[in-house]
């Protein structure tokens, strides 16, 4: 994790889920990069972010389109992110024993029968135990800084705005007390009607 | 084959401290969990200590080697009260502090410590300390097992690291009582939710200011008089008090 | 001790790697070209491994080639670097890996704008407006962080590019030597002199 550094955090909120990241991709302590996307779309209500070893962001991400493509075209339907964290979890553990060095983190909102949208966050470690949370879920260099700042700001059925603001300032305190995450952040907000993605102005050293 | 064997003479005993300073106060806080590996060795074991009153001591990480330098501390300042008259600055304990730890460079108390108090000018003041003596005056800190979950946190709340002022105002340099007790007490039942190694009792230290307004916290104090208890023992200088709480013991 | 650069300005990128070929402490080569043109608007500076890195850079020009015969139109700059990335990151867990260090530059064509990809051997991918591998990295990026600017004439690029070799001939210990500069914009790939 330390190789490459980069954090996740993924919340719940009411009627929404929020998934954030920071940008940097580092070499050891060398900074690379200040616009390293880990947070990728899955679907319009799914996404999905890596944190962890650099080269295995990208061939998972490649991995996965790959597979939630195929998915698609058997079932002709979108994946629900129950299923796809299931699908992240047999991924991974198909490499138990030579692993990609990635914590995933998956934030999405489920249809009802009813219609609704219920929310759905789920993080798993680097062999897919998956661990389907129903407050926030944290990975990357940064996650016990994450874990200290989310049990204290966060609250149940905050409304998108709201949770705007509780996932981003979570994210931007605990990365700047981590020398290996941080040089910019990146939040997304799902809702039933829209995503709203926003890159958050930070510290830079 | 000749066999090695070493003795290390140190352990970690978990916990976490943490020590806030307001204008004419400060908090020193401590949990009262003493564990080593997974088992807890006992559900009290203080870690935050009054030196006098104006200063308090919390110190974490090798039990044993913390409760040999608050000792040490105290003696110390009892010397320097029979020479002198009068209980020592809280700058000077500070500077005590530094000599004590660095006097053992070589064979380091294995402690963090932060020293809260009020000054002789009478604002409140954190002192923190590294396990070999460095230190620096700051407005809060946190130490011990749960740093990582608990600085950010200060940062952002007490700092107010990240947040912009509405404009035309400015964050205050320093909080009121009541917001930072709260600020405390968060910060613990969050470190215990997420670190095994803190949870069991929270011990808080208030030292208040000479002469300082006690509205605020005399409407503390009556929400939780079976909690606090106050430890001054003169009644017209600076004014100490403890307040004991229930943190989650699983 | 090999360092290469690159930077990306208006229409244009710039690439530059040093030309020495070092056994040990032995200079074998004072001008060897460590940057493959690998299509009409695609360059390649490579380093890392002896032996790995030439064995790589050639496997890697005959497959852009043989895309390009076979789908008559060449692998636009993205795409090759994702392909590039993708045989190092087969490679990592191969039983014999390539350590190989790449910078993929390039003019896309269809959008009009100038690519720059640093991969490293593990296969780790990064969009950037400027990169440097080797020593020269612990110089360069600072530098480039403060100097340099994506609207820069070709001109203005070159200027920056001297700043960073003049700092890396200053205070590394191995001076890497001569530099080897090409540029690709829309009118191609062209070496300058340097």
């Amino acid at each position: 994790m330390e190789y490459n550094g980069g954090s996740v955090v993924a919340m719940v909120g009411k009627g929404c889920v929020a998934i954030a990241s920071d940008l940097r991709l580092g070499n050891q302590a060398l900074g690379i990069s200040s616009n390293f996307q880990k947070i990728f779309p899955i679907t319009d209500r799914i996404y999905l972010g890596l944190p962890g070893l650099a080269t295995d962001v990208t061939t998972l991400k490649e991995q996965f389109r790959y597979r939630v493509n195929m998915y698609t075209i058997k079932e002709e339907r979108e994946i629900e992110p129950e299923a796809f964290a299931h699908l992240v979890s047999s991924t991974l553990y198909e490499r138990r024993f030579g692993p990609y060095f990635i914590e995933p983190v998956m934030a999405g909102l489920t249809k009802k029968p009813s219609g609704e949208y219920r929310p759905f966050i789920a993080a798993s470690d680097l062999i897919g135990c998956l661990n389907f949370a129903k407050d926030f879920v944290v990975a990357g260099t940064a996650s016990s800084k994450l874990f200290g700042v989310a049990e204290g700001l966060w609250e149940p059925d905050l409304e998108p705005e709201d949770l705007f603001e509780t996932i981003s300032q979570t994210l931007l305190n605990a990365v700047d007390r981590d020398a290996y995450s941080g040089w910019g952040a990146i939040v997304h907000v799902i809702t039933p009607e829209s995503v709203i993605t926003r890159t958050l102005k930070g510290r830079m050293d | 084959m000749a066999q090695t064997r070493s003795f290390n003479p140190y352990t970690e005993n978990g916990g976490t401290i943490l020590a806030i300073s307001g204008q004419d106060f400060s908090v020193i806080a401590g949990d009262t969990r003493q564990s080593e590996g997974y088992s807890i060795q006992t559900r009290y074991a203080p870690k935050v200590f009054r030196l006098t009153d104006r200063a308090v001591l919390a110190v974490n990480g090798f039990a044993a080697d913390g409760n040999m330098f608050v000792k040490k501390v105290k003696q110390r300042l009892e010397w320097y009260k029979h020479a002198h008259s009068k209980d020592m600055p809280l700058k000077a304990i500070a500077r005590l502090i530094q000599t004590m730890l660095y006097a053992k460079r070589f064979f380091p108390y294995y402690v963090y410590n932060i020293l809260g108090g009020i000054e002789e000018d009478g604002t409140g003041a954190v002192y923190s300390f590294d396990p070999v003596g460095s230190y620096e005056r700051e407005a809060c800190r946190a130490a011990g097992a749960a740093q990582s979950l608990v600085q950010p946190f200060l940062d952002n709340q007490i700092y107010f690291k990240n947040q912009v002022a509405a404009p035309g105002t400015t964050h205050p340099a320093h909080l009121p009582l009541p917001d930072v007790l709260s600020i405390v007490i968060d910060s613990f039942t969050s470190a215990t939710e997420r670190h095994i190694e803190v949870g069991d009792g929270l011990e808080v230290y208030i030292v208040l200011a000479k002469g300082r307004d006690l509205q605020d916290f005399e409407a503390i104090r009556a929400r939780n008089v079976h909690l606090t208890q106050e430890l001054t023992v003169t009644e017209d200088g600076e004014r100490i008090f403890v307040m004991r709480l229930d943190l989650k013991k699983d | 001790m090999d360092s290469s650069f690159a930077i990306t300005g208006k229409g244009y990128v710039i690439v530059a790697a040093d030309m020495t070929a070092a056994r040990s402490i032995v200079k074998m080569q004072s001008n060897e070209d460590k940057i493959k043109v690998l299509g009409s608007h695609l360059l390649m500076a490579f380093s890392g491994e002896p032996g790995d890195t030439v064995q790589f850079a050639e496997y890697i020009e005959r497959n852009i080639r043989l895309a390009h015969i076979r789908n008559t139109y060449p692998l636009p700059p993205p795409s090759a670097a994702s392909w590039i990335r993708r045989e190092l990151a087969d490679s990592l867990r191969s039983r014999s890996p390539y350590a190989v260090n790449l910078l993929v530059a390039g003019y896309d064509l269809p959008t009009h704008e100038p690519k720059l990809y640093w991969i490293d051997y593990l296969g780790t991918m990064a969009p950037v407006p400027f990169a440097a591998h080797g020593y020269g990295s612990y110089f360069a990026l600072s530098l480039l962080d403060k100097y340099h600017d994506p609207e820069a004439t070709v001109d203005e690029g070159l200027a920056t590019l001297r700043r960073c070799i003049d700092e890396v001939s200053k205070r590394l210990i191995v001076t890497p030597g001569k530099f080897k500069v090409k540029i690709v914009d829309k009118n191609g790939v062209r070496e300058v002199d340097f």
